[in-house]
């Protein structure tokens, strides 16, 4: 795919200026740099232009104008992902949905919202705090990340272990497809006729088109909480309480660990009274009636203990469980205490895997001469290694690319997934065809095709394309995103 | 209607995968899975023949400890659930005649029941598929962890698509820790202006009911006790309940408490071993024998009641999975007759289309081809679905004529 050519970048930049007005569109290069990447830092590409639609009408035009002038084009929501999954490879035009944030229905009777894709994740739930319901989906950058992003990616959370991840609360979407018409898949009324189109849209990362309207499922909320925090001499020990959680048939509404590395960033960042020699600590909520949380919340304490829990302690107060979620939604945020830069993974393993991949991740860090902390969803066994680095120096993001695979190759070994919920992005691509037979890809392609004929909308996200990252065999040389930023 | 009927059953995925390969290349026949029959389609095709995969029924892994099991598809409901409740665990999706149906019918199908209120559907529990496609490819997505984002979700793409994709060989589910125990509350009332707004009144209940179910013309429910004139039909709203004992009393006597102000007619409540008659009389409503037409029709939840009203009026006996807005029908006995199904159905219709509902035939004489022409508001979904199936199985082996794709 190539990119306007410079006589056709000031005809594009033109025609782009008739459908969204002068205050719509971002094309000088120092502007453009803050689009140079979204969370996921080691890979960079500046896009041609960054256009601001406010409606789908203008979606459509801008979408109709690439085909047009054969430009690649991309969504992108808040940035916050972590995968390089708004990485404008081949740059092209990058379709910013951050001013379509309308909420346009709540229906509670009906359990639904229908809201722009730009609409910040936490925003609806802010909204709905009257009603005594809520959207499920929680991503710990709910505070910045967009509906439509999450619906892009099929973002989880901490509170996914109970409640589901994304695409378990989207009833429909209306798409801008990659040839500029617009359709609706699914809606308010759920078992709809023909295919789940939906729930295949979901987490497609943009390579199926553009969502412009989501209908989102509405959750009542839960009448009470318990929020624990088990504290652990060893990781080992915290995650054999994990598994006998689960193992007893209770489904916590989430089940967090943290480790020795991140415990100590947290405190500097956030002063919780965190125990700072302890070797992890595991964040356990559940949630429902009265009636019910405390006897749950008993029977947790109780395995804790027997699974060498040094002690666990409770939230006493609302404010004192707010506290506790806010240290962990913003883990990411005070690892800047720790280092410069950071890459974050997202490996999955099953859950009595734990132990193992954790065990790894030590080892690999110790091997690569890299400092590796610990924040993550337990119960789901998604890992989120964090590798700090300083992205100045050459060498050490050499080593973390390397880790990073070591640690992924690993999740696989385990009959796990290199990625949970921060999706593929750029970042993991070169590990699709070791998750997946060819056979399998081709499928997958050949459904894309289906969708994206030309491939112009998102390319070089989610499956590799021929002759590309799968032949080459390191993972520094095969980032598409790095091939793409060379 | 097929001229020359052959059947094929296969003992391995392989074996299944090199007929099917040898199908597209040789005989070219129309292929209909079939699972344990409880859901058969009418296939549009001369030449067909049935891919029966009972035999594809083997445990691939249960690691109990990670809550998910793998399984080829042809497995029995009743083995799974037998498999699982021997771990305490459970797949919540409330299935009839399960000593017949297959994993793979149910998750071809989209099956669900009552509890999909509170457990949701298959879509939310297969997190791994293996298919072939219609060239015999054997293909699969997901995988077995329970979160995973790698790839497209092909297994949404099969949850519901009636064996017309790929025929579904191996599956893996998330699983869920079994209840501690579940209650019933049947409430009845005059009228279903009442239930509609009973209904209203729970959506800030203080209790999490799993079921939030309607059932009109009481005579279509074998009652554990008769207490009920028989002439008059009242609506019943049966609310149910999961979890532990102490947390189901209360919320029997919370729920009790909040419909109070509704003056039901009657209220009985059902616990433990003496709920369970009532989830399996409202499992198997849509196996009503007797009816020869069964319907699923979907509308907004709001709407519920006033479809319940216009189908009671018709003379259908409904079940709805009200807090869904999923409503079952099964026409009266007397119909006997495409036409009549037609016309009894009919009258549903506008108010179904006038709030972007859906209705589909579960279940009709075969004979009755007319029948699945009723239905369907796609909102500009269908030439994708068109498009998708022509990709997948661009010669149309599979299940012809099932989905009502309308000329391709």
């Amino acid at each position: 795919m190539n990119s306007a050519s410079p006589p056709s970048a000031q005809l594009l930049i033109s025609r782009l200026r008739d459908i969204v007005g002068d205050d719509g569109l971002l094309f000088n290069r120092e502007e453009l740099l803050v689009y140079e990447c979204d969370g996921y830092t080691v890979e960079k590409k500046v896009p041609d232009v960054v256009v601001f639609p406010t409606s789908t009408e203008q979606v459509v035009a801008v979408v109709r104008l690439c085909n047009e002038l054969n430009v690649p084009f991309i969504p992108r929501g808040a940035g916050t992902s972590l995968a390089g999954g708004t990485l404008p490879i081949g740059g092209g035009v990058m379709i910013t949905l951050t001013r379509m944030k309308r909420i346009l229905e709540v229906n509670v009777r009906d359990r639904y919202a229908i809201v722009e894709p730009g609409l910040v994740n936490v925003h609806l739930t802010n909204h709905l705090k009257e009603t005594g319901y809520h959207y499920a989906p929680d991503p710990s950058s709910q505070g910045a990340c967009t509906i439509g992003g999450n619906v892009a990616t099929n973002s989880g959370g901490p509170h996914t272990l109970k409640y589901g991840v994304t695409v378990n609360h989207v009833l429909g979407v209306e798409v801008v497809m990659p040839d500029g018409s617009v359709v609706q898949f699914g809606g308010p009324c759920e078992d709809g006729p023909g295919f789940d189109l939906t729930g295949l849209f979901v987490g497609s990362e943009g390579t199926f088109g553009i969502c412009t309207k989501v209908w989102v499922r509405l959750t009542r909320n839960p009448e009470s909480y318990r929020t624990l925090l088990g504290v652990f001499e060893t990781v080992t020990a915290a995650t054999q309480a994990i598994s006998a959680i689960i193992g007893a048939g209770i489904v916590p509404a989430a089940l967090e660990m943290m480790d020795q590395g991140i415990i100590g960033a947290l405190e500097a960042a956030f002063h919780f009274g965190f125990p700072l020699d302890a070797g992890a600590v595991l964040l356990i909520e559940v949630d429902g009636l009265e009636v019910a949380v405390e006897e749950e919340a008993v029977r947790i304490e109780a395995i804790c203990l027997e699974n060498g829990a040094r002690e666990v302690r409770r939230a006493r107060t609302q404010k004192e469980r707010l506290l506790l979620w806010k240290c962990r939604k913003q883990a990411f945020g005070a690892i800047g205490r720790l280092s410069p830069s950071y890459c974050t993974q997202d490996g999955v393993v099953p859950r009595t895997k734990l132990p193992e991949i954790l065990e790894f991740i030590t080892d690999c860090g110790q091997r690569h001469d890299l400092k590796i902390v610990n924040v993550f969803h337990a119960g789901d066994g998604n890992i989120h290694p964090i590798l700090l680095f300083d992205e100045r120096n050459e060498d050490q993001v050499r080593r973390v690319l390397l880790a990073s695979d070591e640690i992924l190759t690993k999740c696989l070994d385990l009959g796990g997934s290199v990625t949970g919920e921060h999706g593929i992005g750029v970042e993991k691509i070169s590990f699709m065809d070791k998750l997946f037979a060819p056979e399998d890809l081709a499928v997958m392609k050949s459904i894309r095709e289906v969708f994206n004929p030309d491939n112009r909308c998102s390319p070089g996200k989610m499956l590799p394309t021929a002759g590309g990252c799968g032949t080459e065999s390191h993972p520094h040389k095969s980032h598409p995103g790095r091939r793409a930023a060379m | 209607m097929s001229d020359l009927q052959s059947v094929f059953q296969p003992n391995t995925q392989a074996e299944l995968a090199q007929f099917v390969t040898d199908n597209a290349a040789n005989t070219k026949r129309s292929l209909q899975p079939i699972g344990g029959g409880t859901a058969r389609c009418e296939v549009n095709a001369d030449n067909v023949c049935e891919v029966q995969l009972d035999l594809l029924n083997r445990v691939i892994d249960f690691p109990a400890r990670d809550m998910t099991i793998t399984v080829e598809a042809g497995i029995r409901i009743a083995e799974l659930n037998r498999i699982l409740t021997s771990e305490n665990q459970r797949l919540p999706i409330d299935i009839p005649q399960a000593e017949q149906a297959t994993l793979g019918g149910v998750i071809a199908t989209n099956w669900s029941g009552s509890r999909r209120f509170g457990c949701g559907t298959m879509r939310d529990y297969v997190i791994g598929i293996s298919a072939i496609d219609a060239s015999g490819q054997r293909f699969s997505a997901g995988g077995r962890v329970v979160k995973n984002v790698a790839g497209y979700d092909l297994c949404k793409l099969l949850v519901g698509s009636r064996g017309t994709l790929a025929i579904i060989s191996q599956v893996t589910l998330k699983l869920r820790p079994m209840a501690e125990t579940s209650a019933v509350v049947a409430l009845t009332f005059d009228s279903l202006s009442q239930v509609d707004a009973v209904l209203s009144r729970l959506l800030t209940s203080a209790t999490r009911p799993m079921m939030l179910d309607v059932l009109g013309r009481v005579g279509a429910l074998a009652r554990p006790n008769e207490g009920m004139g028989k002439s008059v039909h009242p609506p019943v709203l049966i609310v149910g309940f999961e979890g532990a004992s102490r947390e189901i009393d209360w919320q029997i006597e919370t729920l009790l408490a909040e419909c109070r102000p509704f003056e039901p007619r009657a209220t009985e409540s059902f616990a433990g071993a003496a709920a369970e008659p009532l989830w399996n009389t409202l499992r198997d409503f849509s196996m009503d024998s007797k009816s020869s037409v069964t319907f699923k029709a979907s509308l907004p939840p709001s709407r519920t009641c006033v479809l319940l009203h216009l189908a009671i009026e018709a003379g259908i006996a409904v079940q709805a999975h009200a807090g869904n807005g999923i409503v079952i029908g099964n026409l009266s006995e007397r119909v006997s007759t495409a036409d009549q199904a037609i016309a009894a159905i009919k009258p549903l219709g506008e108010l179904i289309r006038s709030c972007g509902g859906h209705l589909t035939v579960l279940r009709a004489p075969n004979e009755w081809s007319a029948l699945h022409v009723v239905a369907d508001s796609w909102a500009g979904s269908l030439a994708w679905t068109q498009r998708l199936k022509r990709q997948l199985d661009p010669r149309n082996l599979l299940n012809p004529g099932v989905m009502a794709f309308g000329p391709a």
